[in-house]
């Protein structure tokens, strides 16, 4: 549902009640509002393709041609005189940490997408009617990768190297350090480094919690009998029986572990081979999952 | 150093904790929680602020005062409900998380309202 077509021919046409006044309307409804207009792309990017010159006699040309043949040379020539757009858009998402080519490989996806869609009987300009899709494409890109919420770079890569200095600081000192001790570490002020903490819960790490299945399943096998008993107490007990009941395996191990078992995060992280910060934000995304249908349950009564 | 108090009101929405959540790590830190304290505190506040709003009624806002002590901070939540039950029942999971978290959780309900509150020992000894 990213790639809503554009419909601006709808939009010029004030019998139409489809009519389209506010550009915010053709938004995808759950994207997040990230400041990129698409009504103001198109104009920088209607300048652009003046500027370089692409020939819009030769492109709708050849979209003619290939609207009636569907062959595959002429889309790829309609990709190839389309990728500065592509790159364009690219560009304006290469701040989030993803390499530039991954970006336009991404985007073209989109362009593929919209020069298979393009219908000429609509009097616009094919860059307006793609820019949607390929936005759309880059989008989902992210919110497919976790980054559902806009982190800078600069605090990812500072999240990034905090995660590194308390795992060797709880190391070097045999427990979890403080706040000024990791400061003092990476040569930051506290405040800096609690905002980079901040942002550690601020999305899902989706890509950190790699294997599912089989691999904690040994050492806590003797614990099996027990925690499926309390956990299966509790579910009778408690409104969130079925979310409970729906956690991936390590999720529930972890859970019970810490509030029911009484381990604090680094004994549940030397348990299970993983680090205490990995543990940490398992426990923050999975209480945030019961809160959240918690919430929605309280709301629909 | 004695108590020192901070109180905090948001509106009865969870759209704010990350303002309470902010406001528990700025004072722990000061108090040399260490990360890991910090983590559980954080978790503490965040279930005691959801079970409260579940608990809002009409109630439009949340009050959180934070007392900064010796290597403690203790965190007390109400909400302003018509509602004088049990704010929080011991056998729920809300309760074990809480607990476990924390080093001492009591509830109470008054006609100020329904009261959660908790104790955090903490910082570099």
């Amino acid at each position: 549902m990213t790639d809503v077509p554009f419909d601006a021919g709808a939009a010029t046409d004030p019998r139409d009640p489809r009519v389209v006044r506010d550009p915010q309307v053709v938004r995808d409804p759950d994207e997040e509002d990230d400041g990129l207009d698409t009504e103001e792309l198109s104009e920088d990017i209607a300048r652009l393709s003046n500027e370089r010159g692409v020939d819009r006699a030769y492109a709708k040309d050849l979209f003619r041609r290939f609207v009636s043949s569907r062959d595959p040379i002429l889309r790829e020539e309609l990709v190839g005189i389309h990728l500065p757009l592509v790159e364009y858009l690219a560009r304006r998402f290469r701040n989030r940490g993803e390499p530039l080519e991954d970006l336009i490989q991404v985007g073209t996806i989109g362009l593929l997408k919209a020069i298979d869609r393009f219908d000429l009987q609509r009097e616009v300009e094919f860059s307006t009617y793609a820019t949607p899709t390929i936005v759309g494409e880059l989008k989902r890109h992210f919110r497919d990768k976790g980054w559902a919420v806009r982190v800078p770079r600069r605090l990812q890569e500072l999240n990034l190297s905090l995660n590194k200095v308390v795992a060797e600081l709880s190391q070097e000192i045999g427990r979890s350090p403080t706040i000024s001790e990791i400061a003092a570490r990476v040569r930051l002020s506290e405040e800096e480094v609690l905002e980079g903490l901040d942002t550690s819960n601020a999305y899902a790490v989706i890509s950190l919690d790699a294997p599912a299945g089989g691999e904690d399943a040994p050492t806590v096998s003797e614990h099996i009998g027990s925690e499926d008993e309390s956990l299966e107490a509790l579910e009778y007990r408690a409104a969130l029986g079925p979310l409970i009941a729906e956690l991936p395996d390590r999720e529930r191990r972890i859970l019970y572990l810490r509030f029911f078992r009484g381990m604090t995060q680094s004994q549940i992280a030397a348990r299970l081979g993983i680090s205490q910060m990995h543990v940490s934000r398992l426990l923050n995304r999975t209480l945030g999952v019961l809160r959240a249908g918690l919430l929605a349950e309280d709301e629909s009564n | 150093m004695g108590t020192s108090t901070l109180h905090l009101e948001i509106p009865a929405s969870g759209v704010y904790l990350s303002v309470v959540r902010a406001a528990a790590t700025g004072l722990a830190a000061q108090l040399q929680f260490t990360y890991e304290e910090i983590d559980d505190l954080r978790i503490a506040v965040d279930e005691a602020c959801t079970q409260l709003l579940a608990r809002r009624g009409s109630a439009e806002t949340l009050r959180i005062d934070y007392h900064m002590e010796p290597a403690e901070l203790r965190v007390d939540v109400s909400v302003e409900a018509p509602d004088r039950g049990d704010p929080l029942e011991r056998d729920t999971f809300a309760w074990q998380i809480l607990t476990a978290v924390t080093d001492e959780v009591t509830e109470r309900s008054d006609a100020g309202g329904l009261h959660l509150s908790f104790r955090k020992h903490g910082g570099r000894t």
